[in-house]
């Protein structure tokens, strides 16, 4: 009997489908790439004096290289007050494991609909198909979307909770005292945002019909800020369960916010070209970008960092803007990428970028640097992608 | 071994070809083994989706770690074992999260032929554990030794796995009606 159903897997086996010749194609370009640079060396019989000059060669072509490594991964250049540089492109070392940058406690990148997730705490998922993803402080927990429902992992991978949704999760932001969870659901051609509290009790319904902009929360928060289904950035007051639109035109159809991580209530606002601070009711000159488009903001030693890409597509940067006394932006500085920048995460003093590089999405960690100096990066993860960046988080 | 009065390579002369650099020689390496570790993935997952990405995961961390191989050792299986091992820390991780509320549980895809989905539904019901074991064993042609090195499980593991997922898959393929021609 056993031989019998042998011989039937045997041959269902053998009639498995074959791999996409175009898969295979880009798997072997990422096989190759991955190759130790390295590893003849350990290998290598007794040198002869002409194996010496070509190994004196090849390790010249080696430094050539590992330069050349350096400089792709540190593919950010510095300026201020200049004009900004372009920086050759190369192709970085492989990095097919979301790595946790130096400091952090965890980072998060969702690509394609695809998760990537590293905490310090252990927790790893790599591809994991989600609709949205979000860390909580300290990243001790992840909610995603899957499916039809919002799920809370714990840090050695327990599912914490789940909540069932009427649709599938578009959007999530953790409160930054870990207590509450805003997400945003699509359903029947709408979205609605919800809260519900970081145990997964007391979800409730805040607005009905709003757009799929990651909400914000608000330093202390008792707030949080989303874009209504007019295109209005609205901030959401949790104490006094009130709602105060942004009448500013410029404000009109944002794109993304983020509130002032420092614990005032100054809410950045960018559309498509344009960037500007609303603190309450009132709000600053906005800072208009012509010929580029913003690609996200963050903030970063409490300095507006804006992300943004060029039409044509020349030198990607991104702007860093110290808020003046009088509550305006003042340009201080700028960071050139070498390719288009497809999201940005501040946290703390550093940033976390999305950099498309020909048929791959470059997750790198920079630091921004003293005037005059070179910005130092370390690329955390490079996946094959279209360009669809979800989440870019780090805690 | 000769093919048509051409040498084969060995995977161990491209094995260590390709630790010299020689990107010809992974390229081969990579097309002797690619379709067997992508059968390997879509057995496991039953999803062309992440049996592309597992597979070409597992070449790159191959490939990466070559230096470290020991070359003494068939190539093949050592492979394998790092496709059969990204599958289950992908789907451990994913039966985490689906566990209890049955959100997208592992399923198979829809676009395969009868005998490709008789195949996948039959292994889908076989616990991740059990289902490994089956296909390193009859898709790939692994040993129970050599599975058992791979999974690092004690031999008789392996044997006992097998067993009863012969018994499982017998009593499966009864039930779908499976024929042989």
């Amino acid at each position: 009997v056993s031989s019998d159903t042998e011989s039937r897997l045997g041959e269902l086996f053998a009639q498995l489908p074959k791999p996409d010749a175009e898969v295979g194609d880009r798997a072997l370009a990422r096989a190759l790439d991955a190759l130790p640079l390295t590893a003849s060396r350990r290998h290598r019989p007794a040198l002869t004096i002409r194996a010496l000059v070509f190994v004196l060669a090849a390790v010249i072509a080696l430094l050539a290289a590992s330069a050349g490594a350096l400089a792709a991964v540190g593919a950010l250049h510095v300026s201020f007050g200049q004009s900004p540089h372009r920086s050759p492109q190369r192709s970085a070392s492989p990095a097919s494991q979301l790595a946790v940058p130096h400091g952090a406690r965890g980072v998060a990148v969702t690509v394609d609909g695809r998760l990537w997730l590293t905490t310090a705490s252990g927790l790893r998922l790599q591809g994991l198909p989600v609709t949205a993803a979000a860390l909580s402080p300290h990243a001790r927990y992840v909610a995603v979307g899957l499916g039809k429902a919002l799920v809370a992992m714990a840090p050695e991978g327990r599912r914490a909770w789940s909540h069932p949704t009427p649709g599938h999760v578009v959007a999530i932001g953790w409160a930054p005292n870990g207590l509450r969870i805003a997400y945003i659901v699509k359903t029947g051609g709408r979205f609605r945002l919800y809260a519900i509290e970081g145990n997964g009790d007391h979800n409730h319904l805040i607005d009905p019909t709003v757009r799929a902009t990651t909400p914000t929360w608000r330093g202390d928060s008792l707030a949080l800020a989303y874009v209504s289904g007019g295109g209005r950035p609205v901030v959401y007051d949790l104490g006094h369960r009130s709602h105060t639109a942004i009448s500013n035109p410029v404000a009109r159809d944002a794109t993304f916010l983020t509130f002032n991580p420092s614990g005032d209530d100054s809410l950045a606002v960018a559309t498509r070209h344009a960037v500007l601070l609303v603190a309450g009711n009132t709000s600053t000159k906005p800072t208009t970008f012509q010929d580029e488009t913003v690609a996200g903001i963050g903030w970063v030693d409490g300095k507006l960092a804006v992300a943004l890409n060029p039409r044509p597509p020349t030198a990607s940067t991104v702007r860093l803007f110290r808020v003046t006394t009088g509550g305006g932006l003042i340009e201080s500085g700028r960071l050139t990428a070498a390719a288009r920048i497809e999201g940005l995460d501040a946290w703390g003093s550093r940033l976390t970028l999305a950099v498309a590089s020909g048929s791959n999405i470059r997750i790198l960690s920079t630091t921004i640097p003293t005037a005059g100096a070179t910005a130092r990066s370390k690329l955390l993860l490079r996946v094959p992608a279209a360009n669809q960046i979800g989440t870019l988080a780090t805690r | 071994m000769k093919l048509g009065g051409v040498r084969e390579r060995s995977d161990r002369d491209l094995v260590r070809a390709a630790r010299r650099g020689d990107r010809d020689a992974a390229a081969a390496l990579f097309r002797r083994y690619w379709p067997s570790a992508w059968r390997v993935a879509l057995s496991v997952t039953g999803r062309r989706a992440l049996a592309d990405d597992v597979a070409a995961d597992a070449f790159e961390r191959a490939f990466a770690a070559l230096d470290r191989f020991d070359e003494r050792r068939p190539f093949g299986p050592w492979l394998h074992r790092i496709v059969a091992n990204r599958c289950l820390d992908l789907l451990r991780a994913e039966r985490r999260l689906t566990a209890d509320h049955g959100v997208e549980p592992v399923g198979v895809d829809s676009d395969h032929r009868a005998g490709d989905r008789g195949l996948l539904d039959a292994l889908a019901g076989l616990s991740l554990e059990r289902r490994v074991v089956v296909l390193l064993r009859y898709g790939v042609g692994m040993t129970p030794k050599e599975i058992a090195g791979a999974l690092d499980l004690p031999v008789g593991t392996v044997n006992s796995r097998l067993a009863r997922s012969l018994e499982q898959l017998r009593e499966t393929f009864e039930g779908q009606g499976v024929e042989r021609h």
